[in-house]
């Protein structure tokens, strides 16, 4: 009897444990399932299963001409913040450069101002420099907007780099720029790559920047809402599950990848 | 011959600090040459204008005769060897020795053939396709050492590049430095604070203190002769006896210690009666007797403290007025040291004097 109470708070933790990865777990797992269903309707029970929704997500030309759009697009910015950040990051660890911290809390507030905000704020700037609404418009938003993530993790790595190495790569012959390319960018390598694919997910899953800058043409998130207000059913659970999936192995890769270089 | 590298008055400052001041230095080509001196006397800085990557505030620095004091340090003819040895951790030994010598344009076979050629001269052929991670300290030195030679630069700088290893290890890399220095016959600009490491390895000492040249000379000479105090006390042990001035005689010296009367070679100074000099006795030139010595200097001293290291034991000898005088005695003459009082003998060619700077007499 005493084991039990002594035991007591390691048991609640446990439980609480458990309880927040149910928590967690379960309407994705409701999710998924209620897309292997049978059925017109989202709802129990569950009588047959089938794979019908996936093969006609994969048919879906709205959705597959979605996907493209929203993965070019988080190419694009991923791609402009990244040179944007790892570009910031430097400046703001070079020598004899004043206002670094300045340079630092302006460069973090994309990601700290709420979407909402943000997405308003671009908006009535892309109308003041006559920009039209669509592809570019978005591609500037997400990059903004990732932006502070490729500074911060690209800062962390650069402060963990000795002094020297540049110092070593000049002393050899190289001219600031070799060694940029030879020695800096590669060292950097491994927390860029985080910090890519960390902008890959926030531009394919950012919906308020998109909706409010975005044209006609939807991107993911766009599309499953719209179908979304037209009535659930068991071909958007398909879709969520199929994005669900890709971007949970890009995210785990993106770890293994980062944890693999970190141990060197 | 025209030296390889010339300090002409060189000064460098950070803010009012004076980390450097008015450095005139001439090194010979192919010498193994050490700046030595104490935490913070500005040898590192002298190296980093070598290389490049200071500018002074005044004064020129000319390599082979060139004036590179504004040149940046891709383009100087001298490489580094760093104390963390700054190799690339995401290339591998040979990428890393190779770096230098892509910069300089040579093709690929002429760069494999030479990075081979210097792995082999540190037997660590097997190891070209590694990481540097994946080597122990005394191997990565041995890679930064090869990636600094395989440009073939004018002057080696090393900045305390033995440091982090252990005393063992460093003993043997100390040789190990200087064969390759021999064999490769470079110039080698080596900075320490170990005034062990620089007997053992250099041509040439120059003894820094806060930014200026104490003392420059060979090894030989700086324990032999020390200019001034603090050489004398930088290099090996010292005992310093403060003396007057009574008279010479021939190229001796006598002198009145605490009314004793001791004799010292007069070392290139010209003194005279009533001069303060001290006399620079070192621990191995004291013989310890219980009896008192017929020739030579002698003082009456009690025995304080033994320690035993080994080979020779070292005594504490309290002598006059309270000095402590540290002599090495041999462990077959410890035996006969069985009282408390003993005579401190040696001869007066076996000290320097060297003149008392703050003296006003
Ligand atoms: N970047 C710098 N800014 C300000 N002061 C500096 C800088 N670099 C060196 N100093 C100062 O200049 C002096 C000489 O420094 P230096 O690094 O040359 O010393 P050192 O002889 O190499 O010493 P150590 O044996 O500790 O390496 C020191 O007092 C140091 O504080
Ligand atoms: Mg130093």
């Amino acid at each position: 009897m005493r084991n039990m109470f002594a035991d007591a708070p390691r048991t609640s933790l446990t439980a609480i444990y458990w309880a927040f990865l149910l928590y967690l777990l379960l309407p994705l797992t409701l999710m998924m399932a209620m897309s292997f269903k049978d059925a017109n309707f989202v709802a129990f029970p569950i009588g047959d299963w089938t794979l019908d929704w996936y093969a006609k997500v994969m048919q879906d030309k709205q959705f597959l001409e979605a996907c493209l759009y929203s993965v070019m697009i988080a190419a694009a910015s991923t791609l402009a913040a990244t040179t944007l950040g790892t570009w910031i990051a430097m400046l703001i660890v070079a020598e004899g450069i004043k206002g670094q911290v300045i340079i630092f809390a302006l460069a973090c507030l994309p990601a700290v101002v709420p979407g909402m905000i943000s997405a308003i704020s671009l908006r009535i700037f892309i109308s003041t420099i006559d920009m039209p609404t669509g592809t570019a418009a978005i591609i500037l938003g997400h990059t903004v907007h990732a932006v502070p993530f490729v500074v911060v993790m690209a800062l962390t790595r650069l402060r963990s780099m000795p002094g020297n190495l540049v110092d070593a790569a000049r002393d050899l012959g190289a001219d600031s720029i070799v060694a940029f390319f030879r020695v800096t960018l590669p060292y950097l390598g491994p927390a860029l790559v985080g910090g890519m694919i960390f902008c890959v997910l926030l531009s394919i899953d950012d919906f308020v920047r998109t909706f409010f800058l975005g044209g006609y043409r939807p991107t993911l998130p766009m599309l499953i809402f719209a179908k979304v207000q037209g009535g659930m059913s068991p071909e958007i659970n398909a879709m969520a599950t199929l994005v669900l999936v890709v971007t949970a192995a890009v995210g785990l890769y993106a770890e293994y990848m980062t944890r693999r270089a970190r141990t060197r | 011959m025209q030296p390889v590298v010339q300090f002409d008055n060189v000064t460098k400052s950070y803010g009012k600090h004076v980390a450097v001041e008015n450095l005139n230095l001439s090194i010979e080509a192919g010498k193994f040459v050490t700046l030595l001196g104490p935490s913070g006397c500005g040898k590192s800085t002298s190296l980093r204008m070598l290389g490049g990557f200071e500018t002074p505030n005044s004064g020129r620095i000319l390599l082979g005769g060139k004036d590179v004091t504004r040149v940046p340090p891709n383009k100087r003819n001298v490489n580094i060897v760093f104390q963390d040895y700054a190799l690339f951790p995401h290339m591998s030994i040979a990428k890393n020795i190779a770096f230098g010598l892509e910069l300089k344009g040579f093709d690929n076979q002429h760069i494999h053939r030479r990075v081979s050629e210097l792995l082999e001269l540190v037997q660590l052929q097997d190891y070209a396709k590694r990481l540097p991670s994946e080597l122990s300290g005394g191997q990565r030195q041995r890679v930064a050492l090869m990636r600094a030679l395989a440009p073939d630069p004018e002057v080696l700088l090393l900045d305390e590049p033995l440091s982090a290893l252990d005393a063992k290890l460093r003993q043997q890399m100390q040789i190990e430095l200087k064969s390759i220095q021999e064999k490769t016959g470079k110039t080698f600009m080596f900075v320490t604070h170990d005034q062990e490491e620089a007997l053992t390895m250099s041509d040439t000492i120059v003894v820094m203190n806060k930014g200026r040249i104490e003392q420059m000379g060979d090894p030989n000479t700086l324990y032999g002769r020390p200019g001034s105090v603090f050489v004398a006390n930088f290099i090996g042990e010292t005992n310093l006896l403060r003396s007057t001035v009574v008279g010479t005689e021939g190229d001796q010296a006598a002198l009145n210690w605490n009314g004793v009367t001791i004799k010292a070679a007069q070392g290139g100074l010209t003194p005279k009666a009533g001069d303060h000099l001290y006399v620079v006795l070192r621990p191995e030139a004291i013989h310890c007797s219980a009896a008192e010595p017929e020739s030579g200097n002698r003082i009456k001293g009690k025995i304080r403290q033994r320690v035993f290291k080994g080979n020779h034991t070292s005594l504490s000898v309290e002598v006059g007025d309270g000095t402590m005088l540290n002599a090495l005695v041999h462990p077959a003459d410890v035996s006969q040291l069985n009282g408390e009082e003993i005579w401190v003998g040696w001869k007066p060619e076996t000290t320097t004097v060297i003149p008392d700077r703050h003296a006003h007499n």
